[in-house]
């Protein structure tokens, strides 16, 4: 058992005992290291101002370099990581490329968020230039859309973007010597434990070992990438005193294909599921690329997002109509269980023992048609107002099978089976649909609050379902 | 050297995280960190604070409240806000006391320890309440008149009336309000502060700890951001800072979380324009009345002057010949608000531009010609406070970007694509800035600055401008650079201090390199002309030695005297000296290589008893065409594309300048679609993180964005013939605004559209829903 967090930041060795290995990330470079680049400003992973670069060894080599936000992640979280910091990147007289375009292009104004893209856009820069991708303005977006920036309009970024020289830039690998560090980290076996005053952390490098000591500490928090505790516990809302992380169980980060579908490890990040489930989910995909920032999905992972039960949780609509299954290890055994069941009905209330914990979730393959559809705000990196998820098979002009679910309109993510009957009792026309519109305000309870009143939130069920119509039946004429 | 794209003189260090914000800066010593302790109550009476058990916490070091302050009461312009609350409450998260701590961290843990009594009273929250119960902090003292509005409404052949409505918004600037206090001997005490208006948060300080103002110093590097929300609120919070100090006799910081800031300090007004208008079959507005109605929070703050500004831009780019603009700010039990980029300006000109597109909408014309009719034409016609607009840009402003944004081709397209109905539908208008540069209060329009020539030819330059990202420093070392001929790197400018430059004005009001680069001229000419001088006896090939020493005091400029490419050179002789040379030349002869200067802005003045004079300097000009798209499901917006034509004047830094015209753009979409305050019905803000508070992301910014400028060499009233550019491109992003109306004006048959501002998806669905029932 090994009593210190081991990691590197910018090619230099950090073994943290007591109080350290507890710190918020942003907190341990700033006021420790005096790594003042890294900036705080949310607190909450929202504004992208405090990301860093992490690689992670998993099995015998790294993982590719990611950004993360350093505010919400804790220095436990971090343990055989490589991260680079803005500092890391390049000084005034020896600027990274990224950091050059950005002064050329007036990329900074007053300087706050620069820190931020700066390791962000490095991290696309190294990511297009492994994949042997080109860079376009959506694509330089797409890797930003974590990063807010109150003072140049994004105009002036878009075009450094624009103008990085992709062959002037190094491998992130090679800034610092990886090989070297991995040849370390790699010998690093076994599992890792923690303790401070009245705090305690426990790494096991095996699932059977987690379920024993969720046995032994019933009140021990599960933390995984820390995007939701992480925020919590920052706001002052939760004290993460006891615990448990599965960021050192290597078979945990993976997603396996076989013929039948999907299986999705408790660590697999949403990113890595956008990536691998585009083929056969496009729709599901297409949805993940609007949820959250890069920052987040880079950590976050799908059973995060499924066991934090939320109502919006963005995931769970598709989750649920498309039917998946739940495999549960506990103590003794290990169970698979439908997400129908798993979600009791109240309000965060799961079908799932104190002991037991989510080892992954299975996603089968089939060939029914998928639509989903979030609504929010702001449409990228915001939390629904309303998310509605539908799975359908169609034959001749009349639905045949078809699930339903609507998120943030109840305490729960709804099915609707009333919906679903009623859809398939007649042929789908407008007739059809404007019926069944009718019925939805008697279907939901949802709430009023800053995402949008409950009228709004209603209105926006029915017209989905409009929408849902008019996409399947490829109608001229709207029917809103 | 002037109208150059340099690079922002911190941009280096700001890519490398090198940069030094408040926070990054090193912990001294037994430095404390502050807790700030808040109101529950939007309004109330404070019987009693409950500190003990705080006090009792291992890491509480002390608790301070409103008796412990000297002068407890402060304002920009009525000193009647409290510091800390000392019975009266004026709105919900008001700071009430304050706290130290030898831990950050445990900040949240003992501010749970501090209880209050407290007399609840029944908060007024919004305009139409506080109508009611009358409580107002400013009416305007003499509306703005301009015929006679009533015999003209009379007659009139087109008649609308209407209430326009915009909400408030969030500076959010990335670093929030943040400053650290080092107690010094003698009783002084040195402020480092995140603020836009050093000599303002020096004298709040000194106030607050009952000192002359000599013994504070107040120190601004730079700030992470302003836009306004610095400019008066940064004051009491550096007062924190130094009250702690003082008291535990150790440097003290205090750092807003952004979840505190966002609760605590104030926002733009959101404002209720009551309106009626005439207008002929053409479109063009005939007369015009609007009652300006501003939410100016708690306390007075700079309430006045906004809502004033308001009405100084009623009539935006358009020309009215009849009118009667009378305006009111209302107390309410809201976070005082203040200052926010536009400055009212936005919230005024917005009321016109939604008008005219009200008026396209029933005359069934495109709103684009319904503008150009009422756009200020030629050099002589007057604003509705009696100014004569010069320099008059608009109609070339117009007609040029009506062109080369394609506008004509765009609207023919954007009729098929309605046409269509899938689900979508676009709009788009074009709307206009003509911003007036000057503070209104004449007394801001003043700055010193000091320049310091280096034997090595360098030069370090303070003025008392602050540095938020705007690219001040940079415009500033380029006039002194272009001025004496030397390069760019060599001129440093400084960071503000109160013990360099003194009653300054706030940076702010889009001035700040206006009024400060020209005290920076003004000092640099004072070196040159002492080295213009020298030059002259050199070349004449005059002698110094030990003996014998050329003796300058003040010297005199002289057009045969140039400094160019580093060098001195005399044009009719075509002798020259390197600069340095002759800097050292005058060191050896003893004459002064400083230069202190103070300008004001030549022939300014306005009463508003009276509504006469001159309000402003000059006006920044501009047009923006936005184009939009809705998702009739659902009502989201999309900005598709935005043009941008601005008139800079002859731009001292056109990169700066086109980042300011991006940012302020962005900032006001921001405003006028996503941002949205949601509070509780008891006066609670809700959306106080970016969880909650949507500014827009780069993915918001629009698909496609084109900025351009338009030459004019003649704005001779201003230092270099520039233009200010900070606030002036905020007020093009209505026009994403009034696209939204356009878009939304497609789906009614009827009924003129009417929404209010922020355009969110719920804003856009109701209104879609409603016009589209007949």
């Amino acid at each position: 058992m090994r009593n210190e967090i081991i990691l590197y930041i910018n090619g230099e060795r950090h073994a943290l005992h007591g109080e350290q290995a507890f710190m918020p990330v942003g907190d341990y470079l700033r006021y420790i290291k005096g790594l003042t680049g890294t900036k705080i400003v949310c607190a909450e992973g929202d504004c992208g101002a405090c990301t860093v670069l992490q690689a992670r060894v998993i099995g015998d080599s790294f993982s590719p370099y990611i950004s993360v936000n350093s505010c919400i992640s804790r220095m436990y979280l971090l343990d055989k990581c490589h991260l680079i910091t803005v500092e890391g990147l390049g000084k005034s007289i020896d600027m990274h490329p990224v950091q050059e375009v950005f002064v050329d292009q007036h990329g900074a104004q007053c300087g706050y968020c620069t820190p931020g893209f700066i390791c962000a856009m490095a991290g696309m820069a190294n990511d297009l230039k492994a994949n042997g991708k080109e860079k376009t303005p959506q694509k330089i977006k797409n890797y930003l859309t974590g990063n807010l920036c109150r003072c140049t309009g994004y105009e002036p970024i878009i075009k450094a973007g624009m103008e990085l020289n992709l062959n002037k830039v190094e491998k992130l690998s090679l800034l610092y010597n990886d090989e070297k560090i991995l040849s370390e980290l790699i010998e690093l076996k076994g599992d890792v434990e923690v303790k401070f005053l009245d705090q305690h952390v426990y790494l096991p490098d095996d699932l059977q070992k987690a379920v024993a000591f969720r046995k032994e500490n019933e009140n021990a928090k599960l933390v995984s990438g820390a995007t939701d505790l992480g925020v919590v516990a920052n706001k002052g809302k939760l004290i993460l005193n006891e615990v448990l992380s599965l960021n050192n169980i290597d078979s945990a980060y993976e997603i396996k294909e076989t013929e039948g579908g999907f299986e999705i490890g408790a660590k697999a990040s949403l990113d890595l599921c956008e990536k691998k489930l585009e083929k056969d989910f496009p729709e599901f995909s297409s949805m993940l690329h609007i949820f959250a920032s890069p920052q987040i999905k880079n950590i976050g992972t799908l059973i995060g997002n499924l066991v934090n039960a939320s109502p919006i949780a963005d995931t769970v609509p598709f989750l649920m109509v498309a039917n998946v299954d739940i495999n549960l290890i506990g103590p003794s055994a290990e169970r698979t269980i439908s997400i129908n069941k798993f979600f009791k009905g109240n309000y965060k209330e799961l079908d799932i023992a104190k002991d037991e914990i989510v080892k992954s979730v299975f996603i089968s393959k089939t060939d029914h048609a998928y639509k989903l559809y979030k609504v929010s705000i702001r449409r990228d990196l915001d939390i629904s107002s309303v998310t509605f998820a539908a799975r359908y098979k169609m034959s001749q002009g009349k639905m045949t099978e078809i699930n339903l679910a609507f998120g943030g309109v109840g305490p729960i993510v709804l099915r609707m089976p009333e919906l679903e009957a009623d859809l398939m009792s007649a042929s789908f026309d407008s007739t059809l649909i404007k019926s069944i519109v009718k019925k939805i305000p008697s279907l939901l309870t949802p709430l009023s609050d800053h995402r949008g009143s409950k009228e709004f939130r209603t209105q926006i069920c029915q017209n989905l379902l409009f929408r849902f119509f008019d996409e399947v039946s490829g109608s001229a004429e709207a029917s809103v | 050297m002037i109208g150059k794209n340099l690079k922002h003189d911190a941009a280096t260090t700001h890519v490398t995280g090198e940069s030094v914000f408040i926070d990054d800066r090193e912990a001294l010593g037994s430095e404390v960190h502050i807790g700030l302790v808040t109101s529950p109550v939007a309004n109330g009476n404070l019987l009693a604070i409950h500190s003990k058990d705080a006090l009792a916490h291992a890491n509480c070091l002390g608790v301070w409240t409103a008796s412990d302050i000297k002068d407890n009461n402060w304002g920009a312009v009525v000193h009647e806000q409290p510091i800390l609350v000392k019975d009266k409450i004026g709105y919900m998260d008001e700071v009430i006391c304050l706290f130290a701590t030898d831990k950050r961290e445990k900040i949240e843990e003992i501010k749970k320890l501090f209880s209050f009594d407290i007399d609840e009273l029944k908060p007024v929250l919004t305009i139409p309440e506080a109508k009611e119960a009358e409580g107002f902090i400013y009416k305007v003292a003499k509306p703005f008149i301009k015929g006679d509005f009533n015999a003209v409404f009379k007659q009139a052949e087109h008649k609308l009336s209407g209430t326009f409505i915009c909400g408030g918004q969030e500076h959010f600037y990335m670093e929030s309000q943040a400053a650290v206090a080092y107690p010094m001997e003698d009783g002084q005490v040195e402020v480092h502060s995140s603020s836009q208006h050093p000599s303002e948060t020096q004298r709040v300080v000194a106030q607050a700890l009952g000192v002359p103002f000599h013994k504070v110093v107040c120190i601004v590097k730079r700030m992470g951001g302003g836009f306004g929300g610095k400019e008066s609120q940064a004051a009491p919070i550096a007062a924190y800072a130094a009250i702690v100090s003082r008291a535990l006799n150790c440097p003290a910081r205090v750092i807003l979380t952004k979840d505190e800031d966002m609760k605590i300090t104030g926002k733009r007004h959101p404002f209720e324009n009551d309106y009626e208008v005439s207008f002929d079959n053409t479109g063009k507005i005939t007369a015009l009345k609007v009652l300006l109605q501003a939410d100016g929070g708690a306390y007075t703050d700079l309430s006045a002057s906004i809502l004033e500004r308001g009405l100084f831009h009623i009539e935006n780019a358009y020309y009215l010949e009849t009118c009667h603009i009378d305006g009111v700010v209302y107390r309410t039990n809201n976070h005082s608000n203040t200052a926010y980029r536009g400055f009212g300006g936005p919230q005024g000109a917005m009321t016109i531009e939604s008008i005219l597109e009200d008026i396209a909408q029933t005359l069934k014309l495109d709103s684009y010609e319904v503008r150009l009719r009422n756009i200020y034409r030629g050099e002589k016609q007057t604003t509705p406070y009696g100014q004569v607009f010069e320099n008059n840009m608009l109609p070339p402003l117009f007609e040029g970007l009506f062109s080369s944004s394609d506008y004509e081709k765009r609207k023919i397209a954007i009729d098929c694509f309605n046409a269509k109905k899938n689900g979508k539908v676009r709009g788009i208008s074009m709307s206009a800035t003509k911003f007036g540069i000057a503070f209104t209060a004449r007394f801001l329009n003043q700055a010193n600055a000091l320049v310091n020539l280096h034997l090595d030819g360098t030069l370090q330059v303070s003025t008392g401008a602050t540095e938020m990202g705007q690219g001040v420093n940079s415009k500033i070392a380029q006039i002194v650079a272009w001025n004496l001929g030397i390069d760019y790197l060599d001129v440093k400018v400084m960071t503000t201090s109160t013990e360099k430059n003194h009653n300054t004005s706030p940076t702010a009001a889009s001035s700040g390199s206006d009024i400060n680069g020209a005290a920076a001229l003004s000092a640099s000419n004072k070196i040159k002309s002492r080295l213009t001088s020298l030059a002259k006896l050199h070349f004449s090939g005059a002698i110094s030695n030990d003996l014998i020493e050329h003796e300058i005091t003040k010297g005199e400029l002289d057009a045969d005297i140039v400094f160019k490419n580093n060098k001195v050179i005399q044009l009719s002789s075509k002798k020259e000296i390197l600069f340095t040379e002759l800097v050292n030349m005058a060191y050896f002869n003893r004459v002064s290589l400083g230069g202190y200067a103070h300008y004001k802005t030549p022939s300014l003045g306005f009463s508003k008893n009276s509504v006469e004079g001159k309000a402003f300097n000059y006006f920044t000009q501009g047009t923006a065409v936005t184009e939009v798209e809705l998702c009739e499901y659902t009502g989201e917006v999309k900005v598709l594309r935005a043009d941008i034509f601005m008139d800079l004047g002859r731009p001292i830094n056109p990169g700066i300048d086109r980042g300011q015209v991006t940012g302020a753009y962005v900032q006001a979409m921001g405003w006028v679609t996503s941002e949205n305050l949601f509070y509780s019905d008891k006066g609670s803000l809700i959306s106080h993180s970016p969880t909650t508070y949507k500014i827009p992301s780069i993915q918001d910014t629009p698909r496609v964005f084109n900025v351009d400028f338009i030459t004019n060499d003649d704005n001779h009233c201003n230092v270099v013939r520039s233009k200010a550019v900070g606030e002036p491109p905020f007020l093009l992003g209505i026009s994403a605004w009034t696209a939204v109306k356009n878009a939304i004006s497609y789906r009614s048959k009827t009924k003129l559209v009417n929404i209010t501002s922020p355009a969110t998806n719920e804003t856009v669905l109701n209104e879609l829903t409603r016009v589209k029932n007949v």
